[in-house]
């Protein structure tokens, strides 16, 4: 028995090193929540240019463990010794939490200037060198074509056309805290209708909603599945590379929304600073930016025109051409709030917190109150043509409604319409 | 107490306390910090069971555990029977079909069954189409849905467990009972059901501690009120909100303590019944029965039932492998090639890594495990118990707490992290309980007095460890290593936390392009491709391992 163990084990020790693991001469390593698509993209060109330019092979690692919540957690494990040089993709938020967190260095690309500081109040590129935006995109909503069509729907064109009962149960979004998008989605109704109201709004479209999605990854796939036909709170590309593709999908630019401009930045300590800093340079540079379009971002530069790509055989340049309208991103008119940046980063893991405890949790209850409130105010108003003196419950129901609205109160809202349908019984008698 | 024993024990206890307790602890330590301070007490386990919803979340999980393994159980028990006791010709490949579905990453087969039996999914498209329904009817979306696919998911576990436990059953003790007239049912239920007790119970408490740290299928089907989701959308998006993630690690450890309570219930049940026979190992097959005509058809016709379900899994995967843009239609409309050629281009890396990993986390596996089954069952090393303790709690981690523990542990200080050699380990460590139980229920149905016969007759330990216990031991052994190699190799939840750029395994692999955005062929190119490979590797290991396999698998021996 002894024996046995003394080998098994000798052996256990041993195995690992009996593997030599051979280092390549160059390396660069990306960290970040960008698609697959546009990692592959971005490989291969800038292996090709890396080859070309410096006649040596380059290997690229790219760790992408999940949203960019994850991903910033993940740089935040590796407590300073990053396992990567760039972080690649996500909004100003992130960068802020990075930059806070002494994770990331000022780096400024060499076409840094190509990039617009700032497009609809938002800021594109960060003035302290932090981040800087490769690719723009819009908070929208994305609807599938055939569905709606079969279930003779108009596509829904604004925030509070969600409301509509017409499309109860046919709507999904994720959580805040499972999609940046998500919450800069609630964000934006905050914004928009102010906080009260903006609440009021999410309780309201909390009711219309099908089901939760687990990340704005599976709103994608449920509604280019056509499992649920309307997902809110989407990246405004998701809905150009599933029409590449085939999908009977399309975006839908909300009246109010924000722009995200997913950015890039160099980490501290980075292994490898100097292939990270070429891989910037490169990112930004004309070649870099069609790598970015093949890889179904749009491209940041304002020097960038889809037409003219199209004729140099830029595969994706129709696509974009097609999803956006115009020829070049900048020229999108699009109804953007004034978005307070700073506010949103003080209360992003407030406004997730309240959204989970008072909206999500409270689903079912949620729910029964604003159902029961719904069919007295129907009782209300068949009484009224009836020629009842609703007076008193129609004051009843109203207070009903805005408790449920603006103080969430979902089992006092209830009582209440309770009441207010015991006074039209009154009345009716 | 021997010498050797004491060292062997040491030995594993400090294996054990480098790669299990140290890291974990890290995970303790963190479950009692106070977000926004320094400090550390016990105020996130006081708000944790002050609130309802968590209460929720944990009964759910409860019911969910119950749920899937009475019915994993009703459907394996038949299964199990059926595949150990009748002569029936075509049992290897359908023993290897009903084992596929653990093979696969539990989501890709939950995709598949959104792709089959989604409201837009082909079941229901065609129900629209034959007019025999007038909406979609909701089949997976649910409790019931995860019931469905969670107990095809963990059927092999009882299945395996239960025939390795008929075929262990000696003969004779059947025989007795149906000389004295306990025929049939009675003889079933009375006799050989009791004897199979310690293999499905071995079984069984993976199965029933499985809903307890799967996150990712009830998040594919839109159900996040259970506790290991909760867990794992608390602390893997917490983002800034460290509240969130203490609380998420809090549920981890609550739920982890409360699976090894219901462990040690289960396992004080095993051993106040051990049956052991003293007449082991007179045959490796165990008995076997020619079945009549009549139970010959239905045993078929179930076995078939089953296996649609099973192959209903590579079916959609297949399908969608070879298409793309497969909506809203019964079956895809455009068919290609392309996916392959996108896979073949990254995959050979990825199948290395997965074969690399699992393999040397097996080596370690049943070298660490089969002297940890011995110390268990047959000594009376001091700290046994907790040995069995430690190394079963890891059943009760979910997946993201090994990631993130091994994370904080081995990142600084110990910088194993940095090495490839992190993979295989995690795997190890998270796995070790699958092999162990095989190991530790086989020597439970092995008679102790049959060893201490060969020691009487002047056999060493090493000798009658050679000669007597593993031979009478391989089956249970086994079907450990085929359970830790499977395991090993669909592991996710861990993998994704520690994995750097190149050390991509197969599962990452389909994640990874499931995460592409919509296009869901690629995934499932690879996800079909790993089914192939593994549907392979079991006929290829059947065949090989002959009757003892096939001992093992409650297939009949020598007939293929």
């Amino acid at each position: 028995m002894r024996r046995i163990v003394i080998l098994l084990s000798g052996f256990l020790l041993l195995l690992p090193l009996l593997v030599v693991q051979v280092e390549a001469a160059e390396k660069v390593g990306w960290v970040g929540p960008i698609y697959k698509e546009l990692s592959d993209s971005l490989m291969k060109g800038f292996k090709d240019y890396y080859k070309k330019t410096y006649n040596k092979d380059i290997e690229i690692t790219f760790v992408r463990p999940g949203g960019w919540p994850v991903c910033v957690d993940k740089v935040r494990a590796w407590r300073g010794r990053p396992d990567a040089d760039v972080f690649l993709g996500a909004g100003a938020p992130a960068f802020e939490v990075l930059e806070k967190g002494g994770f990331i260095v000022p780096y400024k690309p060499k076409d840094w200037d190509k990039i617009p500081a700032k497009w609809g109040g938002m800021k594109v590129k960060d003035e302290r060198l932090m981040w800087t935006c490769f690719s723009p995109w819009i908070v929208t909503n994305l609807y599938n074509e055939k569905v709606l069509k079969s279930l003779r729907l108009p596509p829904p064109k604004t925030w509070k056309d969600l409301l509509n009962p017409i499309y109860r149960d046919l709507i999904v979004q994720t959580l805040p805290y499972a999609s940046g998008t998500q919450h800069e989605a609630i964000e934006i109704h905050l914004q928009t209708f102010g906080e009260k109201e903006g609440w009021a709004y999410n309780r309201l479209l909390a009711a219309q909603l099908a089901r939760f999605s687990t990340g704005s990854t599976d709103t994608t796939q449920l509604v280019a599945r056509g499992e649920v036909p309307i997902g809110v709170a989407q990246p405004q590309m998701n809905a150009m590379s599933a029409r590449a593709d085939g999908y009977p999908v399309k975006d839908l630019l909300p009246d109010k929304t924000i722009l995200v401009p997913e950015a890039v930045g160099l980490l501290k300590n980075a292994p490898n600073e100097a292939n990270g800093k070429i891989f910037l340079d490169w990112l930004f540079s004309m070649e870099g930016q069609k790598y970015v379009l093949e890889g179904r971002y749009f491209p940041a530069r304002t020097d960038v025109k889809f037409s003219v790509w199209g004729k140099e055989g830029v595969a994706m340049a129709k696509h974009a051409q097609d999803a956006l309208g115009v020829d070049s991103f900048w020229d999108l008119k699009v109804g953007f709030i004034n978005y307070d940046l700073e506010l949103a980063t003080k209360r992003w893991d407030e406004v997730n917190r309240y959204y989970e405890a008072e909206i999500y949790r409270k689903l079912r209850e949620l729910k029964s109150s604003l159902f029961l409130i719904e069919e007295v105010e129907g009782e209300v108003e068949v009484a009224k043509k009836k020629g009842v003196d609703v007076s008193k419950a129609e004051a009843k129901i109203k207070e009903a409604r805005r408790l449920f609205e603006f103080d969430g109160a979902y089992a006092t809202a209830r009582l209440t319409a309770s009441e207010a349908r015991a006074l039209l019984v009154a009345a009716s008698r | 107490m021997s010498r050797g024993n004491l060292f062997l024990s040491l030995l594993l206890w400090l294996i054990l306390a480098i790669f299990v307790i140290y890291p974990l602890s890290f995970l303790v330590i963190e479950s009692f910090k106070i977000a926004g301070t320094n400090d550390v007490g016990i105020q996130n386990y006081i708000d944790f069971f002050k609130d309802t919803y968590y209460l929720k979340t944990f009964g759910n999980t409860l019911l969910l555990a119950l749920l899937v393994l009475l019915t994993s159980t009703a459907f394996g028990l038949p299964l199990a029977y059926i595949l150990a006791r009748y002569r029936l010709k075509g049992k290897t490949v359908l023993t290897a079909l009903i084992l596929l579905p653990i093979v696969l990453p539990a989501y890709a087969g939950a995709f598949a069954f959104m792709v089959f039996f989604g409201k837009q999914g082909t079941l229901n498209l065609l129900l629209l189409e034959l007019g025999l329904v007038s909406k979609p009817v909701n089949f997976i979306f649910g409790l019931h849905g995860l019931v469905f696919i969670q107990a095809l998911h963990l059927l092999p576990f009882i299945v395996l467990s239960l025939s390795a436990g008929f075929t262990n059953i000696d003969p004779s003790l059947e025989e007795a009972a149906e000389v004295e007239g306990a025929g049939g049912f009675k003889r079933f239920i009375t006799v050989t059901l009791p004897l199979c007790t310690p293999n499905y119970l071995a079984g069984a408490v993976i199965v029933f501690l499985w809903p307890f740290t799967d996150w990712l299928t009830p998040m594919i089907f839109g159900q996040i009120d259970y506790l290991p989701s909760i867990s794992y959308i608390n602390i893997a998006y917490h983002f800034t909100d460290m509240y969130r993630k203490y609380m998420g690690i809090v549920s981890v450890v609550v739920s982890s303590v409360i699976c090894i309570g219901m462990f040690l219930i289960s396992k004080r049940w095993v051993e106040s019944k051990k049956y052991t026979s003293l007449s082991k190992g007179t045959t490796l097959e165990g008995r076997i029965i020619e079945p009549g005509p009549i139970k010959r058809f239905w045993s078929y016709v179930y076995m078939f039932l089953i296996a649609v379900l099973v192959l209903l899994i590579p079916t959609v995967l297949g399908l969608s492998a070879f298409s793309r843009r497969w909506v809203l239609t019964p079956i895809p409309t455009y068919w290609t090639l392309d996916n392959f050629r996108l896979i073949f281009l990254e995959s050979p890396g990825l199948l290395k890594n997965s074969f690399v990993f699992s393999g040397v986390s097996l080596l370690w596996g049943v070298a660490f495990g089969l002297p940890a089954a011995y110390l268990i069952t047959r000594t009376r090393v001091r700290g046994k118990e907790a040995l069995d303790f430690v190394i079963t709690l890891m059943l009760a981690f979910p997946g993201i707490a090994v990631g993130v523990s091994y994370l904080l542990a081995f990142w600084e200080g110990i910088p194993l992290a940095t090495h490839w050699i992190i993979m295989p380990l995690s795997l190890f460590v998270r796995r070790l309980p699958y092999f162990l139980r095989m190991a530790h229920a086989s020597y439970l149905q092995l008679d102790v007095s049959l060893e201490e016969a060969s020691e009487i007759s002047g056999a060493g330990k090493l000798k009658t460890f050679m000669n007597i216990s593993l031979p009478l031991l391989l089956k249970g052994v086994f079907v450990g290593i085929v359970m830790f190699f499977i395991m090993a190799f669909q592991e996710i939840s861990t993998a994704i936390f520690l994995y750097r750029g190149g050390w991509e395994t197969l599962p990452i692999g389909i994640f990874l392009n499931w995460h592409r955005g919509m296009e869901f062929g690629i995934a499932a190119a690879m996800a079909f491709f790993m089914i192939v490979i593994i549907f392979i590797l079991l006929l290829i290991v059947s065949r090989i391992g002959g009757g003892i396999i096939g001992a093992a698998w409650g297939s009949s021996g020598g007939r293929y």
